[in-house]
C-alpha cells in the first residue's frame, strides 16, 4: 500500500502539470500569436518608419530625428497640441458632472432615477458618426439650439454662430464630448458607490453627517480607484481626441483640427508615412507622460486624504 | 538540295516583296481622309469594347443607323464593367477591333493602335487630340468631351443687371456684389464644410489661370513662386484671390461651417444661390436636383480670367477610341468609317452634354457661353518628370488636385475673419513650394 501511495501522488502531480502547461499554452498561444502580429510588429514598424521619409510606396531614405524635429518645431502642431487643452478642461467638467449625478442619484432616493440614469447614459450608445450629424445640425445657424434659445426669448442676432466663430468653436465641438462621455463616467462612479458598505452612511447620519460631509469623507475615498481610472482615461481621450472634430468641424476645418487629425491628414492625404509615425510616437510619448504624471500626483495627493480619513476615522473610533 | 534550297529561298523572297507591294498598296487612309458614303460594299466584322455599360440601346440604336450606309459591315459591342483594369490586360490580343484606349504608356501607342493621321492636320478638325498622341502622331478619337467653368444662376444674373458674363476676376467680384444688393441669393456658395468642393478650385489654376495647357504639369513643379502676383489678374494667385475677396466682402453663404452638398443642389436651381465654383460635370446634378422647380435657370460660363484679352477652360477628352493595329485591312478600314460616323453623325457628344470633339459641332445648351473661348487639355508632364507634381504636392503638403482641400478652406476662414492677408498666405505657400522644390532638388527656371 504504501509503495503505491507514494507513487500515486508524484504520477498525479506529474499528469496535472503537463496539462496545465499544454493547457496555459494553447490558450496563451492564439491571443499572443495576435498580439504580436497585429500589435508589437507593427508597433515596432511604425518605430522604424517614423526615422525614414517614405510614403506608401516609397522610401526616400533615413532622415534621422528630422520628422520628431519637424513636430516640435512647426508651430502648426504645437497649435494642435494645445488644442488639447480645451479637451481637458472639458474633461474637467465632465467628471465633475458625472460625479454630481452619480452621488444624487446614489444617495437620494429618487423616483425614477432608472430613468434618469438611462437618459443620461444613452449618448454613450450612440455611434460618435451619428453624434457628429447630430450635432451638426444641433449648431446650424437658425436649427435646433438656436430656436430653443430663441424660445426663451434670446434673439437671433444675439446668438454666435457656434461652428464659424473660432473663438467659441472649440468649446462646441468639447460639449459634444461632454455629452457623450458624461453617462458613462456616471455610470461608473454609480457601480463604484454601490460597493461602499452603506451602514457607514447610518452611521455618519447618526453621528449628525450631513450630505456633504458624507460625500466627502465616504463616498470619495471610497471611489478612489475608479476615479483615477476615468480621470486617466478621459485625459488621454482628450490628447486624442478625433471624431467631434471631423465629423463636427469639417474634418477639423476652422482651427478645429486637433493633433489626431494631423496626423490623419500626414498619413492619408499628404502621404508623408514616415512623418506620420513620428507624430504618433510623439502623441503617444505625451499620453504616456500624462499618465504617470497624474499617478505620481494622485499617490501624493490620495494619501494625504487617505490618511486624514484614516485619522479622522480613528478619531471617531476612539469617541465612539 | 542546294538547287532546292535556293529556289526556297527565291521564292520567299518574291513572295515577301510581294505581299510588302500589296501592303503598300493597301495603305489605310487617315482619319481626316475618310469620307463616308464611299466604299459601301466593305465587307467586315467589328468587336468593340466599350465602357458604358448603362446606354447598349443608344450605342445598338447607332449600329442600326451605320449599317444603313455599310450593310455588310457588322458591329458587336461588347460593355464591359470594369473597363479599365479588362481593357489594359486584353489591349495586347487580337479579341478586339475597336476599344476605348486604356492607360497603356505612351511610347507604346503604336504596338496595339492604328496611327489616325498627324496630330497637326487632326487638331485642326477635332478637340482634344492630343491626350492620345506620341511624336506627333494621334492614336485614337476622343468620344466625347468636358470643361470646367463655374455653374450660374441665369434668373439671378438677370435680376441682379448682370447682362454681360464676367470675363476678369474684378468683374466677377462686382457681379456677386449686384447679387448681393439687388437679390435675396446668396452670391457665391463655398460648400465649405464637404471639403472636396473646395480643393475643387485647384482645377483652375493651370489652363484657366494662365492660357497654358503646360502650366499645371510641366511648369508649376520648375516655377519660382507660383504663387506670386502677377499684377494682371491672372495665374494661380487671381484664382483664389477670387475667393479671398468674396469671403472677406461676405459675398459668401453665412454660415459656411455647416453647408449640406446635397442641399445646396434645389438651391442653385431655384435660384438661393447665384453662383458656384465646380467642373461642368456638376451641372446635370444641379439641372436635375430633387426638389429643383427651375432647371431652365441653371447656367455655365468660363472661369472669370481673361489671358491676353482672351479667355481659357480647362478641358479633356473623355475615353478615346482605338483601332487594333493586329486587324485585318478591311476591319481596320470599316473601324475607321465607324469612327468617323460616330464623331460626325451620330451626336453622341451632344446627348451627353459634352464638348463635341468635330469642331464644327454643336455644343449643347450646357456651353453656351463658351463660344470663342479656348478649350485646352492639360499637356502630360515631360518624360521623367512624371510623378515630379505628385511628389512636391507630397512635400509642400498643399496638394493641389490631390484632396488638398485644407489650404483653400483656410482662404476662407482668414478671408472673413480678417485675420491673415491674403498676400500673406500667398508668400506662405510659396515657401513651402520653394522649400520642398529644394528638399526635392528640383531644378527652378
Amino acid at each position: 500500500m504504501s509503495f503505491v501511495r507514494t507513487v500515486q501522488p508524484d504520477l498525479r502531480k506529474k499528469r496535472i502539470n503537463w496539462q496545465k502547461a499544454a493547457v496555459i499554452v494553447l490558450f496563451a498561444a492564439v491571443p499572443l500569436f495576435l498580439l504580436i502580429l497585429f500589435t508589437y510588429i507593427p508597433f515596432g514598424k511604425m518605430i522604424q518608419f517614423s526615422f525614414y521619409n517614405m510614403s506608401y510606396t516609397k522610401n526616400k531614405g533615413f532622415v534621422g530625428l528630422d520628422n520628431y524635429l519637424k513636430v516640435f518645431t512647426k508651430p502648426e502642431y504645437v497649435d494642435a497640441m494645445l488644442l488639447s487643452l480645451y479637451y481637458m478642461a472639458g474633461a474637467v467638467v465632465q467628471l465633475a458632472l458625472a460625479l454630481f449625478f452619480a452621488s444624487v442619484l446614489s444617495l437620494e432616493r429618487i423616483r425614477g432615477s432608472g430613468v434618469f440614469k438611462a437618459v443620461l447614459f444613452f449618448p454613450f450608445l450612440v455611434n460618435g458618426i451619428a453624434i457628429g450629424y447630430i450635432f451638426k445640425y444641433f449648431y446650424t445657424r437658425g436649427f435646433v439650439l438656436d430656436s430653443v434659445l430663441q424660445g426663451i426669448g434670446i434673439p437671433l442676432e444675439a446668438l454666435p454662430y457656434w461652428l464659424r466663430d473660432q473663438r467659441i468653436n472649440n468649446w462646441s465641438l468639447v460639449f459634444t464630448s461632454v455629452w457623450k462621455y458624461c453617462g458613462q463616467n456616471m455610470v461608473l462612479f454609480i457601480g463604484a458607490i454601490a460597493s461602499i458598505d452603506p451602514t457607514l452612511y447610518e452611521a455618519a447620519t447618526i453621528d449628525g453627517a450631513n450630505r456633504w460631509q458624507q460625500f466627502k469623507a465616504i463616498i470619495l475615498p471610497g471611489i478612489k480607484t475608479v476615479f483615477m481610472l476615468n480621470l486617466i482615461l478621459s485625459i488621454t481621450g482628450s490628447l486624442s481626441a478625433f471624431e467631434p472634430a471631423y465629423v463636427v468641424g469639417s474634418m477639423g476645418a476652422n482651427g478645429t483640427a486637433t493633433f489626431f487629425i494631423k496626423i490623419h491628414q500626414m498619413a492619408h492625404v499628404s502621404q508623408k508615412v514616415g512623418q506620420a509615425c513620428a507624430m504618433a510616437m510623439v502623441l503617444m510619448a505625451l499620453i504616456l507622460i500624462f499618465t504617470v504624471a497624474q499617478r505620481l500626483f494622485f499617490r501624493y495627493v490620495m494619501k494625504d486624504s487617505e490618511s486624514t480619513f484614516n485619522a479622522k476615522a480613528n478619531k471617531a473610533k476612539a469617541l465612539w | 538540295m542546294k538547287k532546292l534550297f535556293s529556289l526556297i529561298l527565291a521564292v520567299c523572297l518574291v513572295l515577301s516583296m510581294a505581299s510588302f507591294a500589296s501592303a503598300e498598296e493597301k495603305t489605310l487612309p487617315t482619319f481626316d481622309q475618310i469620307v463616308l458614303g464611299e466604299n459601301t460594299d466593305l465587307t467586315a466584322k467589328i468587336h468593340f469594347a466599350y465602357h458604358r455599360t448603362d446606354i447598349p440601346d443608344k450605342l445598338n440604336g447607332y449600329v442600326a443607323e451605320f449599317r444603313k450606309i455599310y450593310p455588310n459591315v457588322e458591329i458587336e459591342y461588347e460593355l464591359i464593367t470594369d473597363y479599365a483594369e479588362n481593357a489594359l490586360m486584353r489591349v495586347d490580343n487580337t479579341d478586339w477591333t475597336i476599344m476605348g484606349i486604356p492607360t497603356v504608356q505612351k511610347d507604346e501607342l503604336s504596338k496595339y493602335f492604328v496611327p489616325l493621321g498627324s496630330l497637326d492636320t487632326l487638331s485642326g478638325q477635332y478637340n482634344f487630340m492630343s491626350s492620345w498622341s506620341f511624336d506627333g502622331v494621334c492614336y485614337g478619337i476622343p468620344s466625347t468631351g468636358n470643361a470646367n467653368g463655374v455653374l450660374y444662376n441665369k434668373r439671378i444674373f438677370a435680376e441682379a443687371g448682370i447682362t454681360e458674363l464676367p470675363k476678369t476676376p474684378e468683374e466677377f467680384i462686382a457681379a456677386l456684389k449686384a447679387v448681393k444688393e439687388k437679390t435675396d441669393a446668396i452670391p457665391l456658395y463655398t460648400n465649405y464644410a464637404a471639403g472636396w468642393t473646395m480643393g475643387a478650385w485647384d482645377a483652375y489654376i493651370g489652363v484657366a489661370a494662365t492660357g497654358k495647357d503646360t502650366y499645371m504639369n510641366q511648369d508649376l513643379p520648375h516655377a519660382k513662386d507660383p504663387f506670386a502676383d502677377q499684377g494682371n489678374s491672372t495665374g494661380p494667385y487671381a484664382v483664389y484671390k477670387i475667393l479671398y475677396d468674396a469671403a472677406a466682402e461676405g459675398l459668401i453663404e453665412e454660415d459656411y461651417t455647416t453647408t449640406d452638398w446635397e442641399g445646396c443642389k434645389p438651391m442653385l436651381n431655384n435660384g438661393q444661390i447665384a453662383c458656384m465654383v465646380l467642373g461642368s460635370w456638376a451641372f446635370t446634378q444641379m439641372r436635375d436636383a430633387e426638389g429643383g422647380q427651375h432647371p431652365e435657370d441653371v447656367g455655365y460660363m468660363a472661369f472669370p480670367i481673361t489671358i491676353d484679352g482672351k479667355q481659357y477652360a480647362p478641358a479633356g477628352g473623355d475615353y478615346n477610341f482605338g483601332i487594333n493595329a493586329k486587324a485585318s485591312y478591311e476591319e481596320k478600314l470599316a473601324s475607321m468609317y465607324y469612327l468617323k460616323w460616330l464623331t460626325h453623325e451620330s451626336g453622341f457628344a451632344f446627348s451627353e452634354g459634352g464638348v463635341p470633339i468635330d469642331k464644327k459641332g454643336a455644343y449643347p445648351d450646357l456651353y453656351a457661353a463658351f463660344d470663342g473661348i479656348d478649350m485646352l487639355s492639360d499637356a502630360d508632364a515631360l518624360p521623367g518628370e512624371e510623378t515630379l507634381l505628385s511628389e512636391l504636392n507630397a512635400e509642400s503638403e498643399l496638394n493641389f488636385n490631390n484632396g488638398g482641400n485644407t489650404k483653400v478652406q483656410e482662404i476662407v476662414e482668414h478671408g472673413f475673419n480678417h485675420d491673415k492677408s491674403f498676400d500673406d498666405i500667398m508668400a506662405d505657400w510659396n515657401t513651402a513650394w520653394s522649400e520642398a522644390q529644394t528638399s526635392l532638388k528640383v531644378e527652378v527656371k
